[in-house]
């Protein structure tokens, strides 16, 4: 049997679609978790319903190259299983990458290619679900601590919490930034178009306390700089 | 009832977690077992091995360096992904948006709403996605569409870094200039391609950045006001 006709049967789609399912059921329960307890917090409905409407619109430009990472890599894998990986726990770098350990562990340098068989396919299979499970082991094991540590410390000196907080968010914002200024083109136009418009939107919605053009001043900025990126490639 | 809630949330997390790593195991494993294509112990283990000795050390520096800025909101971002490029910066423009602080009670329960949120919409629309493989494929990868889809990053993060840059640009210098430094030495000298070590920078530039605004703050030029 050709491992596509495996990776591609009813079976394999089933088994995909019940994880995705009970992933979705996960964040639901997370959901009104939290939206117990912002109300018992007093935080406003109106602010956790626009986090949720503005949370869910951002997602929509990011999650589109994850779709054409998928159609990039059902060639090789079949349909369900890329779409299982990319839905919860992956990204397409590694995700790619443990299938090509998966198949170069059993003697196969091409994934896909000549003499990747069902069993190999299985092997990729193992890898990629059981190579990057450490996120949520560590969760489970350490993650309370950690974070009631982080927590009573911010009660005993916030500032310098908030400031180790917000500079490792920098520090994993700067990994993206440098690239794009030291490689140039259009990248680099990107970035700067979208900050453009960021410091633009941010100038002309200050004044407000709140407005929708401020909550959704990153989502437009991005979209902005994708449709520049879009019409400087084919246009200049 | 205040320490009740936020008990309830990592018994959540905990459960939620370990059903998540069960699926996962599942599904290799059902269809292992359906269609009887066990790969040698010996391979497997080869090739489990050199995953292990790849991602356990980033694994390590992400959940350091990921759960402070998610707080209990992380255990559901390991379980659904794409951490760096959506899941991170969709709780931090929620918790910046709603105008708490991360890593209090406010700030998690607004940084695990938009974590929920984010995942479900990016599930629907993987979900489209596969289901539309065949028309949609030659549509996402056309020439005029393509380049938008190719520059998503960049233009995630000129947005959130100019954002950012604007309120507390004495903690985002030292950041930003070693990051432009790493990258102009590892493209123009080393040849390796900047993505395939993407991931290991992000702890380095963290503990670099965290390091720079801890002294910043010793001696005075970083205070409570400037992050306020």
């Amino acid at each position: 049997m050709n491992y596509l006709e495996i990776a591609n049967s009813s079976f394999v789609f089933m088994v995909c679609g019940i994880v995705i399912a009970a992933v979705l059921i996960i964040c639901c329960i997370f959901l009104v978790w939290a939206w117990r307890r912002g109300l018992e917090l007093g935080i406003s409905r109106e602010t956790m319903l626009r986090t949720i409407k503005t949370s869910m619109t951002f997602s929509i430009a990011p999650s589109i190259p994850i779709v054409i990472a998928l159609t990039a890599m059902v060639g090789v894998l079949g349909i369900p299983f890329p779409w299982l990986r990319l839905s919860i726990i992956g990204s397409f770098q590694y995700e790619l990458m443990t299938a090509q350990i998966g198949a170069t562990s059993m003697g196969i340098s091409n994934l896909g290619g000549s003499g990747y068989t069902a069993q190999v396919f299985s092997n990729s299979m193992w890898i990629m679900s059981l190579g990057i499970i450490w996120g949520m082991l560590f969760s489970i094991l350490f993650l309370k601590r950690f974070s009631s540590g982080l927590i009573n410390a911010q009660k005993k000196d916030s500032t310098r919490i908030e400031i180790i907080i917000t500079a490792l968010y920098f520090g994993m914002l700067s990994v993206f930034v440098g690239p794009p200024v030291v490689s140039g083109g259009i990248q680099l136009y990107t970035l700067l178009v979208s900050a453009l418009l960021m410091v633009l939107i941010t100038q002309l919605t200050r004044r407000k306390e709140s407005s929708s053009a401020g909550d959704y001043a990153f989502t437009l900025s991005m979209v902005g700089g994708m449709v520049f990126a879009a019409l400087w490639a084919n246009l200049i | 009832m205040k320490s009740t809630s936020h008990l309830s949330i990592h018994v959540i997390g905990r459960v939620a977690c370990t059903a998540a790593l069960l699926l996962i195991v599942m599904v290799p494993l059902s269809v292992c077992l359906k269609f009887d294509i066990f790969p040698p112990m010996k391979n497997f283990l080869g090739g489990f091995f050199q995953a292990v000795m790849i991602y356990l050390p980033i694994s390590i520096a992400e959940f350091l360096t990921f759960v402070p800025i998610l707080g209990s909101g992380a255990y559901l971002a390991f379980i659904t992904g794409n951490l760096t490029n959506l899941k991170i910066p969709c709780a931090t423009i929620a918790i910046e948006n709603a105008q708490v602080k991360p890593a209090t009670d406010e700030g998690e329960v607004i940084g695990i709403l938009a974590v929920a949120s984010s995942s479900i919409m990016t599930t629907l629309i993987i979900f489209i996605g596969m289901l539309l493989i065949i028309p949609l494929s030659p549509l996402l990868n056309h020439i005029y569409l393509r380049p938008a889809f190719d520059n998503v990053l960049p233009a995630l993060f000129g947005a959130l870094g100019a954002y950012f840059f604007m309120k507390q640009w004495k903690l985002a210098v030292s950041p930003l200039v070693c990051s432009i430094l790493f990258a102009f030495i590892i493209i123009n000298f080393t040849g390796i391609e900047f993505t395939s070590i993407q991931g290991a920078l992000i702890p380095v530039l963290g503990l670099i950045s965290v390091l720079a605004g801890l002294a910043f703050y010793k001696k005075g030029l970083i205070t409570g006001d400037d992050i306020k």
